[in-house]
């Protein structure tokens, strides 16, 4: 809780919450960065669910992908994190926000345990006509842990609407 | 008023009257059900037009060219802008008078218009042109970028203007 406070009494946390342009011009790179971060997610779910890119192996679509997402992930974190800095106390208050935080551990999870497992076997059911289960399961899991986050954002954006 | 305007306005209020215009309106839980959706379905479409704008710009998709790289995303690329197009005018219809004032979805929906008209057009043509310069692609690409980040800051703005337009006329 104290940390909370902290971050709310910083200048950047003050400068977000009064500034009248901050929080709107934040909050739009958050939403635009969406379309790049999860929008090139879900190409890569539908990868491994075998339902997009089928003629390009999954390790090549791995390859292209990945230095977007990550980079859009971390315009997502800071423009997040910027966002939360704003009004840490209510947003740690609602039920979203905490559900959100939930989620996305779980959706980091989920790429730790396919890395740690099916991930080290790529070069060999790679070549196969099909994913094998578990790559499914992972690319099912992982749309169904993000579709939970974006509606958690939205859920935190009815419980505190803008000022 | 010219004939246009008022029919559009016309139009308005029947969206702002429909059953869906009520129904999303007076529940608590639909109009962010409806939101995420709509949501999902623009991050896919952003995903898919970052791919092949970036493959016009020259950065290749694996061994796919642009076009192979085209056809493999086309039905998830017309089913996002369907679901975007159809979850748009769901939430739109829930305040579609209000909506019709709005300077900034008066824009958003001039971009889309633009953007919608240059993909089904010079784009495809571009895309699947098998020899296209090199500038002529990379302009394509941009132009496309631009005018899809255009909706994407005008729906944006929507939500401020109301808030600023309400805020003037409150007592």
């Amino acid at each position: 809780m104290s940390v909370l406070l902290w971050l709310h009494d910083t200048a950047f946390g003050t400068l977000v919450r009064e500034s009248t342009w901050a929080e709107p011009v934040i909050e739009t790179i958050h939403v635009l960065t969406l379309t790049a971060f999860l929008g090139l997610v879900i190409l890569l779910d539908l990868r491994l669910l075998d339902l997009a890119l089928k003629k390009t192996r999954v390790a090549m679509v791995f390859k292209q992908l990945k230095p977007w997402i990550f980079a859009a992930f971390g315009v997502m974190l800071v423009t997040g994190l910027s966002l939360f800095a704003g009004d840490p106390v209510l947003f740690y208050g609602t039920l979203f926000f905490k559900l959100k935080m939930l989620m996305l551990l779980a959706a980091a999870l989920n790429v730790v345990a396919f890395n740690c497992t099916l991930g080290r076997t790529l070069p060999q059911w790679d070549q196969l006509s099909a994913t094998p289960r578990g790559a499914k399961l992972t690319g099912l899991l992982s749309l169904i842990l993000w579709i939970a986050v974006v509606a958690c954002g939205r859920g935190i954006a009815y419980v505190l609407p803008p000022p | 008023m010219n004939t246009l305007a008022s029919w559009t306005l016309a139009f308005c209020r029947w969206c702002n009257g429909s059953f869906f215009g009520h129904g999303i309106r007076d529940s608590a839980w639909l109009f962010p059900f409806v939101e995420v959706f709509h949501l999902l379905a623009l991050a896919l479409l952003g995903g898919i037009l970052i791919l092949i704008n970036l493959s016009l710009l020259g950065v290749r998709f694996g061994n796919a060219s642009t076009r192979e790289l085209a056809r493999e995303l086309k039905p998830w690329m017309i089913g996002s802008i369907l679901v975007m197009l159809l979850s748009g005018f769901l939430l739109f219809s829930t305040e579609a008078v209000k909506m019709y004032g709005n300077w900034a979805f008066q824009l958003k929906m001039l971009f889309l218009l633009l953007a919608l008209l240059f993909t089904l057009t010079i784009y495809r043509q571009v895309i699947h042109a098998p020899r296209a310069a090199a500038g002529l692609r990379a302009l394509t690409a941009l132009i496309s970028l631009l005018l899809w980040l255009g909706v994407g800051l005008g729906g944006r703005a929507i939500g401020y203007v109301t808030t600023a337009a309400t805020a003037l006329t409150a007592p």
